[in-house]
């Protein structure tokens, strides 16, 4: 009992410092730094850009999903923490229970998987195309409508000897 | 002495969660609430290291707020412009629920300082260090059984959750797909 | 463990098949063909508890119960699920959700209702009952276009929540006075350290969380918006297998600790209370109902009341009783929801009005609602009169003649809404008739249970005697 408490005591440790640390910062520099805000200087930063909007914009559900699916996963991490520390113990039968347990929610994450849950929202960009219809007839290559042009205004044995074979 | 920082500790813990649990209740920002919530169950993992029970404690810190809360702060991000909602809602029959809240409170309170007989383990028994390999060692022998089903109820919410939160799909008729 | 698997049939062989049900849902995706599976593992579980009967005793340890209750009451549930499942498909196409999540959910629900009618520990009881609520929410939100079904589905759980809480606390404050959790030896610990205070505040919290679930007064005022939004026949299966769950595991509680109970008549004048209320307040609300859905919600209150007069009795004949009836108000009740399945169109034409004249166009259909209300209303020769007789007569063997008498007293309310849908189909003028949406399977099924309700009332000795016996050798 004595032990864990010192262990969880050095997390309190940690805590606390952290917590010391990070308000002794603000502390300090709100005793030492000048205050004369602006308009210019209150607006949130964001790289040099002009913010637009309010930072709360709508998630999207699949957001949900997953972290749904993470928290399930989650939970079964800790069902198996404690089957992981006496493991050695038990042998073969904790490793069937086990496989039995990851096998259900196996299971699960292969529906979700099949199903198209986990797939993520692809942007569908809408890129502007021009109308092709008109140039529909161009040629794809257009050093070749060149080349059939020459053809037909001289002779083949002319063009033959002039010009490189494409 | 250390029995005395342990104290002090200890209130300051059961400081945190009164204070934070009071933030999540009163303040109007839903967002503030969810974070006033983080202070909440970090101090309730906090009492769990009081109670000898660390494997509960890290279970409340790695589900509650490592998974549940983040669950929380995506439910809101997901709806849109909450802020301009009034989320306060009416309060209905003030008087008769605020009654029977405090009859229990006293009543628990009441059978807990004055008529508990709880059934306790003697000092030579109890466990020392961590309880973690008690736990397991239970799981994989006496309940068996609850730890298999659990699975169960875990493979359920996810389907339930992803049938519910999933976009639209086509019906399937008689015809076929 | 083999051995336990064995002698748990019935859960190991829905386990395994809601993995295959998941799994071709996955890669096969035809609702159908699902729905079909579905069927076929509620009929194997039936098979399995009549071809090998669990032998007495129990498995996991002392995690669960074999024997003839569990049988009987695993049988109540396959039975509830098989019905729904029969009667789901045709309405679920013409709610457009005819998804074979539908069926899983459906059928791992049941597997709760299975571990919570055969758990000898709390802990199995409430793991159970969350598997079984779990799926019960995600039922009542089948509907995800419509908001009412997402307002049941969102009433239920916050509301069902809340009561799994105290459930949860009356556990936790039981394990706290008795250091134990398996039952057997909760009632023993109580033997030898007597009977605290806080055993009796972890008892009570504990009923709360049962109380809810069979949606007894006042815990009940959840069950008419969840049963009206929820899909039809998830309400359907919602107000029968789940109160057969709660109630036998109920009996089960109830039954290992009376015995070391010294003072019972505390428990029996609560439970006598409880039913008076929840029969009184079912039974006169469901008089102003004009929605057929609402109605059989606060009918179904009211029949938890009449169930609870059984477990008022406290006595093996109350718990038969409640058995039996938790048996026929399975067939019966699944019976009328599936006649308003057949005949609603997206929540329009559920209004007692709109079955005016329903004889003239659909005779058959409304001679079998004509069956199910006869029955819920518990005059004979249908099943639910013997069920009622059967509660009502156990609360006079125990000395709660004036229980009875209530009883008796709100039956007799009760036929006056339950005839009021009747007259409306016999005896007025057809309106513009709805279009009965039903295929064969459908049919059949609505005809077989009308068939059994009808013989049960009948020939009832033969079912009683299974209940009974379920009972005697449960508490020796």
């Amino acid at each position: 009992m004595e032990n864990t408490i010192s262990e969880f005591g050095k997390v309190f440790i940690f805590l606390a410092l952290g917590v010391v640390l990070v308000v002794g910062g603000f502390i300090t520099s709100r005793l030492l730094r000048p205050f004369r805000p602006n308009t210019e200087k209150m607006t949130t930063y964001e790289c040099g850009e002009e913010p637009v909007g309010s930072s709360w914009v709508q998630f999207n559900i699949r957001f949900y999903v997953i972290a749904l699916i993470f928290i399930i996963f989650d939970v079964e991490i800790l069902f198996l923490f404690p089957w992981a520390t006496i493991y050695k113990q038990l042998g073969t039968f904790a490793l069937v229970e086990a496989l039995i347990f990851i096998g259900i929610l196996l299971v699960g994450l292969a529906y979700a998987w099949v199903k198209g849950d986990l797939e993520w929202v692809r942007p569908n960009p809408n890129v502007p195309q021009l109308p092709t219809k008109k140039f529909e007839k161009m040629p794809a290559r257009p050093e070749a409508s060149l080349l059939s042009l020459v053809e037909s205004i001289t002779p083949a044995s002319a063009s033959e000897s002039s010009l490189p074979k494409v | 002495m250390n029995s005395l920082a342990y104290q002090i500790i200890f209130y300051l813990f059961a400081a945190i969660i009164v204070g934070s649990a009071a933030l999540v209740v009163i303040s109007k920002n839903i967002i503030h609430s969810a974070f006033g919530l983080l202070f909440t169950f970090f101090g309730v993992a906090a009492i769990y290291v009081y109670l000898n029970a660390d494997f509960i404690a890290v279970t409340q810190i790695v589900v509650y707020v490592g998974g549940i809360l983040v669950l929380l702060l995506f439910g809101v991000m997901l709806t849109n412009k909450i802020t301009q909602a009034d989320l306060k809602t009416e309060t209905l029959n003030p008087v008769p629920g605020l009654l029977i809240t405090l009859s229990v409170l006293a009543m628990l309170l009441y059978t807990f300082y004055f008529r508990a007989k709880w059934v306790t383990v003697p000092v030579d028994q109890q466990l020392r260090g961590t309880v973690v390999e008690p736990i397991g060692i239970a799981t994989m022998t006496t309940y068996v059984l609850p730890f298999e089903i659990v699975s169960i109820v875990l493979m359920v919410a996810l389907l339930g959750a992803a049938y519910i939160a999933r976009a639209d799909r086509k019906v399937q008729t008689k015809e076929g797909k | 463990m083999l051995n336990d698997l064995l002698l748990t049939l019935p859960i190991t062989i829905a386990t395994v098949w809601v993995l295959v049900l998941i799994l071709c849902e996955a890669f096969v995706h035809n609702a159908n063909l699902t729905r079909w599976l579905t069927a076929i593992g509620f009929a194997g579980i039936i098979a399995s508890i009549f071809l090998i009967p669990s032998p007495e005793g129990y498995a996991y340890g002392t995690m669960l119960r074999t024997g003839t209750f569990t049988n009987f009451s695993n049988f109540i549930f396959a039975v509830s699920g098989l019905l729904v499942v029969s009667i789901s498909d045709k309405y679920l196409e013409e709610e457009e959700i005819n998804f074979g999540e539908y069926y899983i959910i459906l059928f791992i629900s049941t597997i709760g209702m299975m571990l919570m009618g055969s758990a000898a520990n709390l802990s199995v009881i409430f793991i159970g009952l969350e598997t079984m609520s779990v799926a019960l929410y995600t039922l009542a939100g089948m509907l995800r276009k419509d908001v009412r079904s997402n307002e049941a589905a969102m009433k239920y759980f916050l509301l069902g929540s809340f009561a799994t809480g105290f459930f949860l606390y009356g556990i936790a404050l039981i394990y706290g006075a008795t250091g134990e959790l398996a039952l057997p030896r909760i009632a023993a610990s109580l033997q030898t350290n007597g009977v605290s205070t806080l055993f009796w505040i972890g008892l009570s919290l504990l009923m709360i969380g049962f109380l809810f679930k069979v949606s007894a007064v006042p815990f009940h005022q959840w069950t008419p918006d969840v049963y009206e939004g929820s899909p039809t026949t998830a309400a359907a299966f919602m107000s029968t297998g789940s109160k057969a769950a709660a109630f036998s595991s109920l009996i089960i509680v109830l039954s290992n600790i009376s015995i070391a109970l010294p003072n019972n008549a505390v428990l029996q004048t609560a439970f006598a209370y409880i039913a008076v209320a929840t029969m009184a307040v079912g039974n006169i609300t469901a008089l102003t109902q004009d929605n057929l859905k609402r109605m059989l919600a606060y009918s179904s209150i009211a029949h938890a009341g009449y169930m609870l007069v059984g477990i008022a009795a406290g006595s093996n004949e109350g718990y038969s009783g409640v058995l039996y009836y938790a048996l026929i108000y399975t067939l019966m009740n699944v019976g009328a929801f599936g006649v308003i399945a057949v005949l609603e169109r997206h929540r329009t034409l559920t209004n007692a009005s709109d079955y005016a004249g329903l004889f003239k166009q659909h005779p058959l259909l409304a001679g079998l609602m004509a069956v199910f209300m006869f029955s819920l209303a518990g005059l004979p020769p249908f099943g639910g009169f013997v069920g009622k007789y059967k509660v009502f007569a156990a609360a006079v063997e125990a000395d709660l003649t004036w229980l009875a008498i209530v009883g008796v007293l709100a039956s007799v309310v009760s036929v006056y809404y339950y005839l009021r849908v009747v007259i409306f189909m016999f005896m007025r003028d057809p309106e513009p008739a709805p279009q009965a949406n039903a295929n064969a399977t459908g049919s059949f099924a609505l005809v077989a249970i009308a068939v059994i309700v009808f013989l049960m009332g009948i020939f009832p000795t033969e079912v009683l005697k299974l209940a009974d016996n379920a009972m005697k050798v449960a508490l020796k």
